[in-house]
């Protein structure tokens, strides 16, 4: 054992032990490191216009893009739209997966336990594309859900391609997310501090609001964050349920750099998305404070 | 095995005006596990019971059968005198302090101490006052602003009685509340539990298996096993005079003997422990031993004497040799292990009750054992050997 020890003090002096976290976080700045360029490339790409003549880019520096993409109004309605929507997504998905969660985590029963976990991984093995497909075989012209209404005399009924169905396959895709990042912050919340409230004069419904909700904040916040901003920068469920009608900033990104090939004006749309993103992120963190994301020193 | 038999099982309406608490033949089964069976007692308002039992005996579930947050598969609760099995324990009007404390942490001391008030509608411009009193009464004074975590473990032992009692409620329960504690702190917040009770009168129901503890702070001791009521009497009584086996032994340092009965003359028995003829006093349920029959006998470590020299023994009803097989030196005291001959019988504990004398044994040395026929408590032999250990308190 001592030789070993000795060999490691060879390969690896102790005085180097102190850059051990830093040499961990490496791949990390890496990471970051390499989103920064592509960023400051976007940037500069935001910069230039499209000369519509040879489908170049402009030489020179403007900022006609960012004129445009505040001042048309396509991008308001779109940019309005998926904020809007953001903030819908997140809401009701927090309301449902908050009970879900609370089951899960404090039913007695093992087995529904299992069966309320299951539920909510299996769809995560299917694909949000994959998913969307699915609601389009439900919810279509032709679609079981029409094919019972004509059952009982109900002429069909248009399910798909409105901002209804968007949201609705957007909450129904963010939910596991939701419940998986809240379940934790709940089973942290010992059991004993429900009953303790009880015992001093909470009925139920008092006893949630005043301990476990305020309890529960962190999970709260961390999962409507990550609700909030993969809704924001959603594209496939726009795509697939809004069928063109109901795009969301990520599809007029794609538009841009794929279908008109105007580099320019979707490097300045995506760099707008980022900084929306991080304003909304910053500004719920300003109002519920970083500590609730347990980054605070909280027991 | 003879358990003690509940005094009376029918609710008599008189009984319940006086007794602040009283369970009639309550059972509580998980699925398949008895943690509790036909459970009675009544205890009088004002009183302090310590309920002591090792773990798993269904302290804890006894006690959340009568905070409410359980509901017994059978019998019956009555809290001053009202069946409360339909009253749900918000309802209840009892104060409670959890094993952990439960203290919510996102408050600060003063909120917490509020939080009953608040939830119990009081009149919000008396809650600060009346909170800073009971913070007082902790002797948390000025304190209340602290967040649960910026106070020590002692400190919030305090806040979660404060935040029990402030709402003046019929009964205090207590559920080990004192455990996580060393020793020292423990001890302290022992008799501040008494202070505080006797100051308030507040009926309090501890739960400990802190054998010390229960004789220090009580009135009332219940000893429970398995689920069973063992025996329910004062503290000293408990330790003086314990009703089964179980209790003579989980109670004190006790040395555990066996044998055969050879003659019953009133309370005093013969027993027959391998070649040697002792005399013990019967103890537990009467009428139970029977010559001839197995008995089991316990004998407290304080009540042997130990003597280099026989003849200093004479006068004491049973004497018996052995030798030194270990020196356990504890502080104040000093427990010798004494290896005899008795049968199915550990060595002896012994405590050196002539600390006057200063002599020191050793290993090895020969000496004799004597006791008095009182000090050996006789019961019925117990079905199969102990498995329990007896908890000697820390
Ligand atoms: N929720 C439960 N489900 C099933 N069995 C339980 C449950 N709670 C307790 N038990 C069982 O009931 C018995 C009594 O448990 P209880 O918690 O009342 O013991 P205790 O005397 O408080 O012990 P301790 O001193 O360790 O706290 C134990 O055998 C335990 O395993
Ligand atoms: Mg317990």
């Amino acid at each position: 054992m001592d030789a070993l020890e000795a060999a490691a003090a060879v390969v690896w002096p102790a005085r180097f032990a102190a850059a051990v976290p830093y040499l961990m976080l490496a791949p990390a700045v890496l990471l970051v490191g390499l989103l920064v360029i592509g960023l400051a490339y976007i940037g500069d790409t935001s910069l230039r216009t499209l000369d519509t003549s040879t489908f170049l880019l402009s030489d020179d520096y403007t900022l006609a893009n960012y004129r445009r993409a505040l001042s048309e109004s396509l991008f308001r309605t779109v940019a309005a739209r998926s904020l809007q929507a953001s903030l819908i997504v997140t809401a009701v998905t927090l309301l449902l997966a908050f009970p879900y969660a609370y089951l899960m985590v404090r039913t007695p029963s093992a087995a529904l336990r299992k069966l309320l976990l299951i539920a909510l991984f299996l769809p995560f093995f299917i694909g949000q594309v994959v998913r969307a497909y699915g609601w389009l075989i439900i919810l279509g012209n032709q679609g079981m859900v029409n094919d019972a209404l004509s059952l009982v005399g109900v002429a069909p009924l248009r399910l798909l391609y409105n901002y209804p169905s968007v949201l609705f396959g957007l909450i129904q895709y963010m939910l596991p997310f939701a419940v998986l990042m809240l379940a934790p912050a709940l089973t942290a919340i010992p059991e004993e501090l429900e009953a303790a409230a009880h015992s001093l004069g909470a009925n139920w419904l008092r006893a949630f609001w005043h301990v476990v909700l305020p309890l529960a904040r962190p999970g709260l916040v961390g999962a409507g964050l990550v609700v909030l901003t993969l809704t924001l920068t959603d594209f496939a469920m726009p795509a697939i349920l809004g069928g063109g009608s109901q795009d969301f900033i990520a599809n007029a990104i794609y538009d841009q750099f794929f279908r008109t090939s105007d580099q320019g004006l979707g490097a300045t749309l995506a760099l707008l998305l980022v900084a929306a993103g991080s304003l909304l992120v910053g500004l719920v963190l300003y109002l519920f404070g970083a500590g609730t994301l347990a980054m605070g020193r909280r027991r | 095995m003879e358990r003690m038999k509940p005094a009376f099982r029918q609710p008599q309406a008189a009984e319940d005006r006086q007794a602040a608490v009283s369970v009639r033949g309550v059972s509580m089964v998980y699925d398949g596990v008895h943690a509790v069976r036909d459970a009675s007692f009544d205890l009088a308002q004002g009183k302090f019971l310590t309920i002591l039992g090792p773990s798993g005996s269904g302290k804890t579930t006894l006690l959340r059968l009568i905070a409410g947050f359980l509901e017994p598969t059978s019998g019956e609760i009555f809290i001053n005198g009202r069946a409360v099995s339909a009253v749900p324990p918000h309802r209840r009007s009892i104060g409670m302090v959890f094993q952990k404390l439960a203290l919510f942490p996102h408050m600060t001391a003063a909120q917490n101490v509020a939080f009953p008030l608040k939830m119990r509608r009081r009149d919000a411009r008396t809650i600060p006052e009346r909170v800073e009193r009971y913070l007082e009464l902790v002797r948390l004074g000025g304190l209340g602003g602290r967040r649960v975590h910026e106070l020590s473990g002692g400190q919030q032992q305090r806040v979660a009685i404060a935040r029990a009692l402030v709402f003046e409620p019929d009964l205090l329960l207590l559920d080990e509340p004192l455990a996580a504690l060393d020793r020292k702190l423990r001890e302290e917040m022992q008799l501040e539990f008494r202070r505080i009770q006797r100051q308030l009168g507040v009926t309090t129901i501890n739960v400990t298996h802190d054998q010390r503890e229960a004789l220090v702070v009580s009135d009332e001791v219940i000893v429970m096993e398995a689920g069973m009521i063992e025996q329910n009497a004062s503290p000293l009584d408990t330790y003086r005079a314990p009703a089964t086996s179980f209790v003579a032994n989980f109670l004190g340092v006790t040395n555990r003997l066996s044998g055969v009965v050879t003659s019953l003359d009133g309370d005093r028995i013969g027993l027959l422990a391998g070649d040697h003829l002792m005399v013990g006093a019967a103890a537990g349920p009467g009428g139970s031993l029977q010559i001839g029959a197995r008995a089991s006998a316990a004998i407290r470590a304080e009540q042997i004497r130990i003597s280099p020299d026989l003849f200093a023994l004479s006068g004491l009803e049973t004497v018996l040799s052995g030798t030194v097989s270990d020196v356990i030196f504890e502080g104040d005291r000093v427990v010798y292990e004494i290896l005899t001959v008795l049968p199915e019988t550990g060595p002896l504990r012994v405590f050196d009750h002539d600390v006057g004398s200063r002599r020191q044994y050793r290993a090895g040395d020969a000496v004799h054992l004597g006791w008095n026929a009182r000090d050996l408590f006789v019961y019925k032999a117990d079905p199969e050997p102990a498995a329990t250990k007896p908890d000697r308190g820390d």
